[in-house]
C-alpha cells in the first residue's frame, strides 16, 4: 500500500433498497488526516453512504475501498476483523439499553483488547471526559437525556482508538455549548492524533468549521465538493439554496 | 447474509418462504460453526439457562400437572368401570414421556421465551444496536444467538423431565381420587413404559428447542420497520415456532416411536 493510497474510497458506489435507488453512483476519495465534511438534506443518503463505507450495508454495485481493501465483495465474516480500523458514531446512538454507560464504552475494549480492568476504567474514564461527562458511568442509556446518549455514543467509537471515524451527525440535538465541545474535539483529535474523520451533517456552520473539504450530496448523489471556501462560492443552487437556508436558521 | 442486506419488503409468499428457509439455514450453519469455534460467551449463556430454563420450569410444570389431571380424568373415568384400571398409569406416562411433556414444553417456551427473543432482537435490530454489535467488530450470532441456542439445548431436556414428572404427579392426584392407589399406578407405569420412550420424548424436546431459538432469532434480526415490525416479528416468531414444532414431532414420532 503506498502512502499515497486514500483512507476510504468509493468507486461508482449504489445502494438500492426495495427497487429505491438511494445511492446513485458515488466517486469518494478521504485522504488519511483529512476532515471531510458531508452534507445534504435529510433523506438524501447520508447516513446510508457512511453505512457503506464502514462495511455495515453490502453496496448493490461498485466498490469501497478501506485502507487499500475492497470491502464491497467481501463477506459479513471477512468484513469483520476491517471493522476495527474504523469507528463509527450512529446518528441515533445506538447504545446497548441493557448496558450501563461505561460498559457500553468499554465493551469493545473488553474483547478486542488485551487490557488489565484499571486500564479499562481509566480509557472509559478519559474518554467519557472527552465528550464532557463525568459521573454518570452506572446509569443505563434510559437514564440519560439525547445528547447525553450522543455523547456516550461517540465515547464508545473512539475508545477503541481507531484511526478512521465517521461521525454521523455528532452534534445534532447537543446544545451549543456541548456542540461546539464535539467540534473541537473532533479538531483536536485531528491534529493531535492525525486522526481521519468523515462528519456527516446539516449544520453547514460546524462543517466549515471543522472540516478541510466538504461534499454535498443531494438525492444519492454528489453534486458539489472542495474547501469550505469553495463551497460557500460554489454557484450550484442546490448548494446555494442550502446554505442560504443555513445561514437564515443560524440568525 | 441476511445482516447486511436488507430483504425486500414484499416480495412473492414462495420467494419469501425459500428467503425464510434459507435465512434459518444460514443460520444454524452460523450457529454450528460458532459453537464447534469454541468462543462462547459464557455470562450471556448462563443468563439465557436461567432465563429460557429456570424461569420457565414453573410454568411447564404446572400446565404438565394439568394435563396429566385431565387425561387420567378422561382414562380412569372409561378405565376403572371396564376394569382396567391397572392401566391408568401406564397410559399416562406413555402419552406424557412421548408426546405431552416434550409439546408442552415446546409451546410453553415458544410463549415465554420465543416472544421474548424475538422482540429483544427486533427492538435491538430496529434501534441500530445490531449494527453497533457490528461496527465493534462482534458478530451478533455468536454474541446473541449461540447463548440462546445452547442455552435452549442444555435446559430443554430437564423441562421435559420436569414436565413428565409433573405430569405423572397430576395423574396420579387424579387416579388416586378414583380409588387408584400408588403401588397399582407405578407398577402400571413400570409394566408399560420402557427407558426409551423418555429418552425419545427428551430427543424431541432438542429438536424443539432449535426450532424455537433459530427461529425467534431469525425473526429478530430480520425485523425492519418500527415498533409495528417488533410486533410482526413476535407474532411470526411465535406462529412459525408452534406450526414447526408440531409438524416436526408428527415426524419425529414416526421416526421415533413409530416401530415400537
Ligand atoms: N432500510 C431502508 N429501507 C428503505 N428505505 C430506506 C432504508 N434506509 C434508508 N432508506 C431511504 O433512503 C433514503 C436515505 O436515507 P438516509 O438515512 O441515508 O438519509 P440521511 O441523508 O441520513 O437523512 P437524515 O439527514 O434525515 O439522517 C431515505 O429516503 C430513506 O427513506
Ligand atoms: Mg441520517
Amino acid at each position: 500500500m503506498s502512502h499515497t493510497a486514500p483512507a476510504l474510497e468509493t468507486r461508482q458506489l449504489v445502494y438500492a433498497v426495495d427497487g429505491k435507488v438511494i445511492l446513485k453512483g458515488i466517486d469518494l476519495r478521504v485522504d488519511y488526516g483529512e476532515v471531510l465534511g458531508i452534507m445534504g438534506a435529510s433523506g438524501s443518503g447520508k447516513t446510508t453512504l457512511l453505512k457503506c463505507l464502514c462495511g455495515l450495508l453490502k453496496p448493490t454495485s461498485g466498490e469501497v475501498w478501506v485502507e487499500g481493501v475492497n470491502i464491497a465483495p467481501l463477506s459479513e465474516r471477512e468484513r469483520m476483523p476491517l471493522r476495527l480500523r474504523l469507528g463509527i458514531v450512529f446518528q441515533y446512538a445506538a447504545l446497548f439499553d441493557y448496558l450501563t454507560v461505561y460498559q457500553n464504552v468499554a465493551f469493545g475494549l473488553e474483547r478486542h483488547r488485551r487490557l488489565s480492568k484499571a486500564q479499562i476504567r481509566e480509557i472509559v474514564r478519559e474518554r467519557l471526559a472527552w465528550v464532557g461527562l463525568e459521573g454518570v458511568e452506572n446509569l443505563y442509556p434510559s437514564q440519560l437525556s439525547g445528547g447525553m446518549r450522543k455523547r456516550v455514543g461517540l465515547a464508545r467509537a473512539l475508545a477503541m482508538d481507531p484511526h478512521i471515524v465517521l461521525f454521523d451527525e455528532p452534534s445534532s440535538g447537543l446544545d451549543p455549548v456541548n456542540a461546539y465541545q464535539v467540534d473541537r474535539l473532533i479538531t483536536r483529535l485531528n491534529r493531535e492524533l492525525n486522526l481521519t474523520a468523515v462528519v456527516v451533517s446539516h449544520d453547514v456552520v460546524s462543517l466549515m468549521r471543522t472540516c478541510s473539504r466538504i461534499v454535498m450530496i443531494d438525492d444519492g448523489q454528489i453534486i458539489a465538493e472542495g474547501t469550505p471556501a469553495a463551497i460557500r462560492a460554489s454557484e450550484h443552487p442546490k448548494v446555494q439554496a442550502f446554505l442560504q437556508m443555513a445561514s437564515a436558521e443560524a440568525l | 447474509m441476511w445482516l447486511d442486506e436488507e430483504s425486500p419488503r414484499r416480495s412473492h409468499p414462495l420467494y419469501a418462504t425459500l428467503e425464510f428457509v434459507g435465512a434459518l439455514g444460514v443460520l444454524l450453519v452460523a450457529s454450528l460453526r460458532g459453537v464447534l469455534g469454541g468462543r462462547i460467551e459464557g455470562r450471556e449463556t448462563v443468563h439465557q439457562m436461567a432465563f429460557i430454563g429456570a424461569a420457565s420450569a414453573p410454568i411447564v410444570a404446572l400446565t404438565s400437572a394439568f394435563t396429566g389431571a385431565v387425561v387420567t380424568l378422561y382414562s380412569a373415568s372409561l378405565l376403572v368401570d371396564a376394569g382396567g384400571s391397572g392401566f391408568v398409569g401406564g397410559a399416562l406416562a406413555l402419552a406424557m414421556t412421548r408426546e405431552l411433556a416434550p409439546i408442552l414444553t415446546g409451546i410453553m417456551v415458544t410463549a415465554r421465551c420465543g416472544s421474548a427473543i424475538a422482540a429483544q432482537l427486533g427492538t435491538m435490530k430496529i434501534t441500530e444496536q445490531i449494527d453497533a454489535l457490528r461496527a465493534l467488530a462482534v458478530s451478533p450470532v455468536q454474541y446473541l444467538v449461540i447463548p440462546r441456542v445452547l442455552a435452549a439445548l442444555i435446559m430443554f431436556p430437564m423441562l421435559g423431565m420436569i414436565a413428565n414428572f409433573a405430569g405423572l404427579v397430576g395423574g396420579f392426584v387424579i387416579a388416586n381420587a378414583f380409588g387408584i392407589g400408588a403401588n397399582s399406578f407405578l407398577q402400571s407405569i413400570r409394566l408399560l413404559t420402557e427407558p426409551f420412550d423418555v429418552i425419545g420424548g427428551l430427543i424431541k424436546t432438542l429438536v424443539f428447542a432449535l426450532i424455537i431459538t433459530l427461529v425467534s432469532a431469525q425473526q429478530g434480526l430480520s425485523t425492519r420497520g418500527g415498533a409495528a415490525g417488533v410486533g410482526h416479528a413476535t407474532t411470526r416468531a411465535v406462529v412459525i415456532s408452534m406450526v414447526l414444532i408440531f409438524a416436526a414431532n408428527y415426524f419425529l414420532a414416526d421416526l421415533l416411536f413409530a416401530e415400537r
